[in-house]
């Protein structure tokens, strides 16, 4: 009796039915999960800007020779590695849409093939690191060419551990059709990292 | 219009945009590069 009465008290007055804390404050209409990831790459692309700033300061202001005399960057090299990293932002978006239409199986290959392709590309790089042949402190050319692959790859690596979480959260069967934000805020810091990749890989090694 | 921050689908397409102007970029380089 008593607890009929309790229920039909509730049914009276819905707000009791929230407990825990109260909702936090939302002053956007944006989700605060994207927003945050869009300010972070807001930020990010203004860091890029300055170490961009600093390549064409040395080579169209200063007129510096391209890679430095008596250096050259594997092309090649680079060139597959940008092709595993686009592969990596294909399989980025199949894990999406996967996750969209409820095919668990494809959100879990897709995210960790994704990851896989990333550390391959860290590792080429780091790779190529090793046997280049110049360092940072040898001349101004060495400086900007680490400082703007290497601030790239430390943007891999952040993406590597975005998707690590997002992976093992799939494994987990964290995601739905509906709620699945764990794989789109990574996806697009990815894909922001992949464009960049492109932009840094045309102005260094090609043009 | 395509807003890259917005959602990964539009995310993706701007990777594609990116990497087809960076193809004409490097074509149009390498291209003045042989004629001049």
């Amino acid at each position: 009796m008593e607890a009929a009465s309790i229920k039909a008290g509730h049914a009276a007055h819905p707000e009791h039915d929230h407990h825990g804390p109260p909702e936090a404050n939302r002053s956007s209409r944006v989700e605060p999960q994207l927003l945050g990831m869009l300010l972070f790459i807001i930020s990010e692309i203004m860091v890029f800007g300055a170490f961009f700033t600093a390549y064409f300061f040395i080579r169209v202001v200063g007129e510096a020779e391209w890679p430095a005399a008596g250096t050259e960057l594997p092309k090649l090299i680079a060139g597959v590695n940008t092709a595993i990293l686009l592969s990596s932002s294909v399989t980025m978006h199949w894990a999406l849409e996967s996750a969209k239409s409820g095919n668990r199986f494809g959100l879990q290959a897709g995210i960790f093939t994704t990851m896989l392709l990333g550390a391959t590309f860290l590792f080429i790089q780091i790779n190529e690191y090793v046997h280049l042949g110049f360092a940072p402190q040898d001349h101004a050319q060495g400086s900007v060419f680490y400082g703007l692959t290497g601030l790239h790859g430390a943007h891999v690596f952040i993406g590597l551990t975005l998707l690590a979480f997002a992976t093992a959260r799939a494994f987990r069967g964290h995601f739905t059709p509906t709620e699945h934000r764990g794989v789109e805020v990574p996806g697009i810091y990815w894909h922001f990292v992949d464009a960049m990749w492109v932009i840094v890989y045309v102005t260094v090694y090609i043009v | 219009m395509l807003n890259p921050l917005r959602s990964e689908r539009e995310a993706f397409r701007f990777l594609l945009y990116v990497v087809i102007v960076a193809a004409v970029v490097v074509a149009l380089v390498l291209l003045a590069r042989a004629i001049l």
